[in-house]
């Protein structure tokens, strides 16, 4: 970091910026690209790890890229791809740097290895991505033996630092990141047992269920659950259970299974430690900031795209939203963007959550939703009031997939909340 | 013969019903023509891609993850895999690195899918 | 192998590690033989982190005695350990006359029992002191406080460590005989012949009481089973909130951690099974209902994890709960101190029980005291605990500093690295874990274990195999995928 201005103690450096970045993964790194397109150049990027990519780094499989691009990229390939040109535009970046805080004032402070530096910006971007559930979290009982590992984890462990983490794997939820492991450790020769979850649909794209398990003959039990862990020191073996339409485990349908190693692939949440410590406004249903049609939170010049706002199943759309989110930050910074919140979008009937959940105006915007259950032949309708906006059919809707809809400039009115429903 | 599977072409994840009789095949279920082209070669010979990692000799990581680019067919996964799991590479490794051309006559090149460079 | 010790301690958790401390006051040499990997792995570090007041005790027990000396210590021995201990206060609280008497009652044997700052208070009151809680009224305890349990724990064990203690982890004292006016204790392939032998042993007290001769026990396990909170709801609680006691049970109760968790527990169920932690579900589901009459913020979506722990309780053939019991039979087992039923409040008394050890040592035998004990831990400080203006300094010092490891719970890999290389040799992954509370946040290691899992290796010299989670025989890893 070259131009710093040292305070008194001689150790904190206190820098301004147009736009601090929080995150160099693939929000963050389309935001900068974007920002720098758009003409803002006074822009730092912050990453807490050595090197840029985020979690991309340990996606090694392909699949990504398809609609941004038009191939099939691994997730390290994707990523390398705005990391050129982050570095060919010459936009200021730094890795091992873990922000610490976020005021309301967007003051930023940041750990790095030269020291502690605090920065001021106009706008702050929040791109930190997402975290996994835990063991915890989703209250899994019984005894805590070594072998029990979240898929990212699993993953990062074999992909990043080459360890294996057991031989003989049951897997707990049928989320992407668990089919592709999957897969990835029956290749490398674990006997990869079951993949158990709970809902009464897949968690995953259906591409995953095909290619990481019916490949392999690895079977998916539907309405399942880990319901007992066993082992004192090392995993020996998991009790399953049938769970009824409640997700609540039936009793005598247990059934135990030895394994040495469980993997939970049970959902991911925004990691949004940062957002509460500035007090921004947060969507309990997507555990992210609720944001207006610009993505920006209820703190003014504080935007937010990506998994951090919320969970996105292609990385492909976290690049497009951060795109979008760039441009309002641009206009924010040129003083030319409306932030009152005059009205709420509703997640309304069969839907799960939405983003934006706010509208300061009546341009064009994009809205990004899941629903809560599969159908087929089914209407999303966004109206406002009586009055519908968008109607579309859609073949098929899966709560895997999420769902958007382009929103012309000029067709929402002046009043009336908008609802998101599937009908 | 009588197969179930699901499309995996686009998200629409038709569930195709593929009735093979010697050198027929009919499919239904499908949206669109993409479906029997992809029921066609799952029934006659599918194919995959894979991606792993392979050692890397004096590097700032121990592996560098590799993929193929294109797919092969479904036979030739585990042998692949044989062979990965064999190889070592010198660093530095780029992405796009052709680490074998041909694998196994596959058609496919193994190419590396991050960059590692050199220990110092 | 063979070693000669003047003491030998078994068990290194709280009560051993610092009866292991006082006893490196004197002029002895003290092995402690402790058969997990670390001193944390049992009911040192499995309990609700309350430092009691001593009034819910009978009084003139030990229990009333120890916990109330104990209590007084406590800033003394936080600032010398360098472990978090807030007096923060707790309040039991009562909504009918039923309540009132008892904490009448409670409050009053408390005054006899020599603790001091406990009142009656009212409504207002209480809702002045814990605003989000459910009551009518409620015993205060201006006295009581909370603390780290593993940072007590462990700092007691590395400050006996650096006094010249050795420490034998995974040593599980599997004989002990008598020869020659001497014990000899056998561990595997090791021999310990010790001049005195001190059964601090916790859950396995027993067993080591049996093997010395001290027969006829009756001790039965009680669990508690606790959820522990985000962060996020350390705000609506600033002390402790506990119900109406009894002289045996404190009740579930919600306590916020030195950290800014919240732990709900414990039910107390008998258990035979001294080494079963598994929390089921019906529990959880117990904990949340039972504790939400008190403090209605318990949701499940703020559940960060579970843990359960085991209390020793000896009691009498009516299945009566008994007090301590700190004896030398010399008839049976002379220069054996002998340990039984220490559970709660034994983190609070440690110290003191330590002493009172010592005491009925030197009842016995002349010790002398050395010159070179030095109470304070030479632990450096984490980088979560400095201001800005010391984090900046402590990054010109070292720029490790300047790697966060867990961002979550703001751990450096200096903090790593100072941990991995612990005087007691600790260098399993939880053992990193209590010492820094890395992979204690919100994301619970998901992005920092391998990490960890890297420092170990690397500043160890272990193979990726050998890497424990937490105890002997929990294997972290099956070892590298791509071999070289």
């Amino acid at each position: 970091m070259a131009s710093c201005r040292e305070d008194e103690e001689g150790l904190r450096m206190i820098e301004s910026r147009d736009v601090v970045i929080i995150g160099g993964g693939p929000a963050g790194l389309a935001a900068a690209v974007e920002l720098d397109k758009r003409g803002i150049h006074d822009v730092v990027l912050l990453e807490r790890e050595h090197e840029l990519g985020g979690i991309l780094r340990q996606c090694i499989h392909d699949g990504f890229g398809l609609s941004r691009f038009g191939e099939s990229l691994s997730g390290p390939e994707y990523a390398q791809r705005f990391i050129d040109e982050v570095r060919e535009r010459g936009i200021e970046y730094h890795t091992d740097s873990t922000v610490t805080s976020l005021s309301p004032e967007r003051i930023v402070k940041v750990v790095t290895p030269s020291g502690l530096y605090i920065y001021k910006a106009k706008a702050v971007i929040l791109a930190m991505g997402c975290k996994e559930r835990s063991r915890g979290s989703v209250m899994i009982p019984g005894e805590r033996p070594a072998g029990v590992f979240t898929a990212g984890t699993a993953q990062a462990y074999m992909n990043i630092y080459n360890r294996m983490p057991g031989r003989s794997v049951i897997i707990l939820g049928s989320g992407d990141i668990g089919l592709i492991m999957a897969r990835r450790l029956t290749l490398e020769g674990c006997s990869v047992k079951a993949v158990f979850e709970i809902q009464d649909h897949p968690n995953g794209l259906d591409r995953n269920i095909s290619q990481c398990l019916d490949d392999y003959g690895i079977p998916l039990y539907l309405r399942h659950t880990v319901t007992d862990i066993h082992g004192r020191e090392r995993l020996e073996g998991v009790t399953v259970s049938e769970v009824d339409g409640n997700m609540v485990p039936i009793p005598g349908t247990e059934e135990y299974h030895p394994c040495d190693t469980l993997i939970l692939s049970v959902g991911l949440r925004p990691e949004n430690d940062l957002i509460k410590d500035a007090g921004i406004e947060i969507d309990e249903k997507t555990s992210g900031a609720a944001v207006d049609e610009n993505l920006m939170t209820s703190v003014p010049g504080i935007f937010s795209s990506g998994n951090v706002l919320h969970v996105h199943d292609l990385v492909d759309f976290v690049s497009l939203e951060s795109e979008r989110l760039a441009a309002g930050v641009a206009s924010f910074i040129g003083g030319g963007l409306a932030h009152d919140r005059t009205l709420q979008v509703i997640a309304g009937n069969g839907v799960a959550h939405v983003v934006p959940q706010h509208l300061c105006s009546s341009s064009a915007f994009s809205l990004s939703f899941r629903v809560r259950s599969l159908s087929s032949d089914s209407v999303v309708r966004v109206r406002q009031g009586d009055r519908v906006i968008v109607e579309k059919r859609h073949r098929r809707l899966n709560p895997a997939e999420m769902v958007n809809v382009d929103i012309a400039a000029g067709s929402i009115g002046k009043e009336g909340n908008v609802e998101v429903e599937v009908v | 013969m009588r197969k179930c599977f699901t499309c995996v072409i686009c998200p629409n994840g038709c569930r195709l019903e593929v009735e093979a009789d010697g050198g027929t095949i009919s499919v239904t279920g499908n949206l669109c023509p993409r479906g029997v082209e992809y029921a066609n070669e799952e029934i006659t010979d599918p194919k995959r891609t894979i991606a792993s990692s392979v050692l890397v000799d004096g590097g700032v990581m121990e592996i560098a993850s590799v993929r193929l680019d294109k797919a092969v067919s479904k036979s030739l996964i585990f042998p692949i895999m044989d062979v990965i799991k064999a190889l070592h590479v010198a660093a530095p490794v780029h992405i796009g690195d052709v680490i074998i051309h041909d694998i196994l006559s596959s058609g496919a090149d193994l190419i590396a899918t991050r960059n590692v460079e050199a220990r110092q | 192998m063979l070693y000669y010790t003047d003491v030998a301690v078994i068990g290194g958790g709280v009560i051993g590690s610092a009866i292991a401390r006082e006893l490196s006051r004197y002029d002895l040499s003290v092995s402690v033989l402790e058969r997990n990997p670390d001193v944390v792995c049992e009911t040192s570090g499995r309990n609700s982190a309350v430092v009691h007041g001593g009034f819910a005790y009978d009084t003139g027990t030990l229990k009333a005695r120890l916990c109330v000396e104990g209590n007084q210590m406590m800033d003394t021995l936080s600032r010398e350990l360098g472990f978090p201990f807030i007096r923060c206060g707790k309040v039991l609280v009562g909504n009918t006359d039923e309540d009132m008497e008892q904490l009448e009652r409670t409050m009053a044997q408390g005054f006899r029992n020599g603790a001091s700052g406990l009142e009656i208070i009212d409504g207002s009151r209480l809702h002045e002191l814990v605003p989000a809680v459910n009551g009518a009224f409620a015993l205060f305890s201006s006295r009581s406080g909370i603390l780290d349990p593993f940072l007590f724990t462990i700092g007691l064990a590395e400050n006996a460590a650096e006094n010249g203690v050795r420490y034998f982890l995974e040593h599980e004292v599997e004989r002990i005989g008598r020869e020659d006016g001497r014990y000899l204790i056998a561990s595997g392939d090791d021999l310990f012949s010790a001049e005195w032998v001190i059964n601090a042993a916790g859950l396995g007290a027993r067993r080591i009481s049996d093997m010395l001769g001290i027969t006829g026990y009756r001790v039965i396990g009680s669990k508690g089973n606790y959820l522990v909170l985000d962060k996020r709801l350390s705000s609506l609680l600033p002390m402790p909130v506990y119900p109406v006691p009894s002289n045996t049970y404190m009740g579930i109760h919600v306590t916020p951690t030195v950290d800014g968790n919240v732990t709900v527990g414990p039910d107390a169920i008998n258990t035979d099974d001294f080494s079963y932690y598994g929390v089921p579900s019906d529990k959880m589901a117990f904990l949340q209902e039972s504790a939400s009459v008190l403090w209605p913020h318990i949701r499940r979506r703020d559940v960060i994890r579970t843990f359960s722990g085991i209390l020793p309780k000896w009691v009498d053939a009516e299945g009566r709960i008994q007090d301590f019991r700190i004896e030398i039979r010399d008839d049976i087992a002379p220069k054996a101190v002998n340990l039984i039923g220490i559970e709660s409040p034994g983190l609070t008394a440690a110290v003191p029980i330590a002493r009172h050890v010592i005491s009925l040592m030197r009842e016995r035998t002349e010790l002398h005291l050395r010159e070179l004990f030095d109470p304070v831990r030479k632990a450096s400080r984490r980088f979560a605990s400095m201001s800005d203006e010391e984090r900046g300094m402590a990054i010109a010092e070292d720029p490790l500093h300047g790697h966060m490891v867990c961002s979550c719970e703001e751990v450096t890999e200096a903090d790593i690295i100072a941990a991995i290389h612990n005087p007691l040799g600790v260098s399993t992954i939880t053992g990193i874990k209590y010492r820094t509370r890395a992979m204690m946040g919100g994301c619970q290691g998901g992005f920092c274990q391998m990490k960890i899992e890297q420092l170990i290796e690397k500043e160890t010299g272990k193979k990726a195999e050998d890497v424990c989670y937490m105890r002997s025989g929990s294997w972290l890893l099956a070892g590298k995928m791509r071999k070289a």
